[in-house]
């Protein structure tokens, strides 16, 4: 039988919730299992109270686990009623949920320079990334994107982070460069020497860096998402439509090989 | 140890207790394997298998609505072959251990439906039925499901009656219940599952789009429970083979009234997303009702409605 998904349930404590951009929320939990377990790139699938009628749990991608303070930290995006309760949880709230799901960041053995491009909320998963990347020694450079600069997350982190370059677009102009944080996928690829391009963000987007790391024949990763009703592979309904067919997000991804996907 | 015997006859498999799983939302009961010992339940139904593989519907596949959810998932399955070599050796443990497994088959005519049924005779020996999904939109009938009509369901089961001698049941689309209920027992079923999902329409108001890939989906989920009750009911009452009761059941409570409107079996289907552990927790609860009406078997209880 082909192997189970990895996710347990865990119990967890709101540690803090707190907004960090406009419409998005940095929320800390309590979780000292799921912390040590989880990798970067993989997800978990919360059960948020608040309201009866309202019955799946809302999945999200972290942004850092620490092992040894126990705490999980997820940036999510306010975006229906899900992330409208999760963003009413309070320090000391308690709830559950089921995690680390599927499986991750694949960073090339030896790796060389990355290039790491996100869009909006996809920045979690690959500033996931960009910390494992910075504690291998691996050098990166980043594309960030976000509509506007209020929405606009992770380019201080990045940065911290040792990043070669971050480079800044905003869709209205009003961050960095107008227009999409794609526009410099190109330019970069030509200029460096790439051996991994890891994206994140919406599907256009992470459909145009495809083709550019494609044409450049770098080997590239791409995070997506789905509506999802259990998230441990057995409902079918979040399904990637890729070359080798149908292939559930919560179990052959969230990150799958770009090449394999039919954007 | 319950003091209630918890034990039923379900088309002639015996269950060691009436808690089943609804196809499609227990994969093929090794997903639940770190979550739950599966083989406490009586029964799990497996995802439905055509003879060859489907690929499924597009995206979206899947929408919350409040109390429930809807789905196109379009029976998206790896053919019996990839299924029986993938899932075979889990089921046939999971069958040894006391669990029965019902197979679920698919197919978009009946020559499909035969096809697909074979396969699983030849190669599921372990498998203690079969569920014909007689819900599939069948391509001969312009997309319209074989088992919307008496004769289409009397059709399907005709044709797969003589392919196996293990119990053969029927999920039921939630339409002309009695009657089709009655063909089928006609032509040889020997236990109705009820109901398949409503099909129901979400629409984004402002894309003016589905909210799933296809303008419909099926429906599911405790909102539509009450329904549920009264179909199985109804099937109860009109035919004399069992009934599976499936619809929105979250509580041992809710397994309890499909068991009082006549259901011999009942299977939990959308709360096991929600919880992968609630199948487990769902039977606890109904063996304490059953404890608390004082009976010293759940037979008694079948069909014990009192109106």
């Amino acid at each position: 039988m082909p192997s189970p998904s990895p996710a347990r349930m865990h119990s967890f404590e709101v540690v803090s919730n707190e907004k960090i951009a406009d419409g998005i929320f940095s929320l800390v939990i309590s979780a000292p299992e799921l912390a040590r377990a989880i990798k970067p790139g993989q997800f978990v699938n919360l059960a948020v109270p608040g309201n009866a009628m309202s019955l799946l749990r809302v999945p999200l991608s972290y942004e850092v686990a620490d092992a040894d303070a126990g705490t999980v930290t997820l940036w999510y995006a306010v975006v229906g009623d899900g992330t409208h309760r999760l963003s009413q949880m309070q320090p000391g709230d308690n709830s559950d949920l089921l995690g680390p799901g599927g499986h991750g960041w694949t960073i090339p053995e030896g790796c060389g320079r990355a290039l790491l491009v996100a869009g909006g909320i996809g920045v979690p998963p690959v500033l996931c990334l960009a910390r494992e990347l910075a504690h291998a020694g691996v050098s990166f450079d980043v594309c960030v994107g976000a509509a506007t600069a209020e929405k606009l997350v992770g380019v201080a982190d990045f940065e911290a982070l040792g990043a070669a370059s971050v480079n800044v677009a905003t869709d209205d102009g009003t961050a960095g460069h107008h227009g999409f944080c794609t526009d410099a996928v190109q330019g970069l690829l030509a200029q460096n020497s790439y051996s991994y391009v890891a994206t994140c963000g919406p599907e256009p987007m992470m459909a145009k860096v495809a083709a550019a790391a494609s044409e450049a024949g770098v080997f590239c990763e791409a995070s997506l998402e789905r509506m999802m009703s259990c998230g441990f592979g057995a409902c079918a309904t979040c399904a990637v439509e890729t070359k080798s067919g149908m292939k559930g997000a919560c179990m052959c991804g969230p990150v799958f090989d770009a090449k394999e996907v039919v954007w | 140890m319950s003091k209630v015997d918890m034990a039923v006859d379900f088309a002639g498999i015996k269950l060691k207790n009436p808690i089943n799983t609804a196809s499609g939302t227990f994969g093929q009961g090794w997903q639940f394997d770190n979550f739950i010992d599966v083989s406490r339940l009586g029964a799990i139904t497996t995802k439905g298998c055509a003879a060859e593989p489907w690929p499924g519907n597009p995206k979206p596949r899947m929408t919350e609505v409040p109390g429930g959810m809807m789905n196109s998932v379009g029976l998206q399955n790896p053919g019996v072959r990839a299924f029986a070599a993938e899932s075979g050796e889990y089921l046939a443990d999971l069958s040894a251990k006391g669990t029965a497994v019902i197979c679920q088959v698919a197919g978009h005519s009946v020559a499909e439906y035969v096809a697909a049924l074979e396969l699983f005779e030849e190669l599921c020996p372990w498998a203690a039925a079969f569920e014909l999904n007689v819900s599939c939109p069948n391509i001969a009938a312009g997309g319209a499901a074989c088992g919307s009509t008496p004769e289409g369901a009397a059709e399907v089961m005709r044709a797969c009656r003589p392919i196996t001698k293990r119990p053969l049941l029927v999920k039921m689309a939630p339409v002309r219940l009695p009657e089709i209920a009655r063909a089928l027992e006609a032509e040889g079923a020997d236990g109705l599952t009820v109901i398949n999902s409503i099909p129901g329409m979400a629409i984004d108001v402002n894309t003016r789009r589905s909210k799933l890939s296809k303008p419909t989906g099926g429906l599911s989920g405790p909102l539509l429970h009450p329904i549920a009750v009264r179909m199985v009911w109804e099937v109860a009452n009109a035919v004399d083979i069992p009934v599976c009761g499936v619809g929105g059941v979250m509580t041992g409570a809710d397994a309890a009234e499909f068991i009082l409107a006549g259901a011999s079996a009942v299977s939990v289907g959308m709360a096991n997303f929600v919880d992968p552990t609630s199948s487990v927790r769902i039977l606890e609860e109904l063996e304490a009702w059953a404890e608390s009406q004082g009976v010293s078997s759940i037979t008694e209880l079948i069909g014990a409605l009192e109106c």
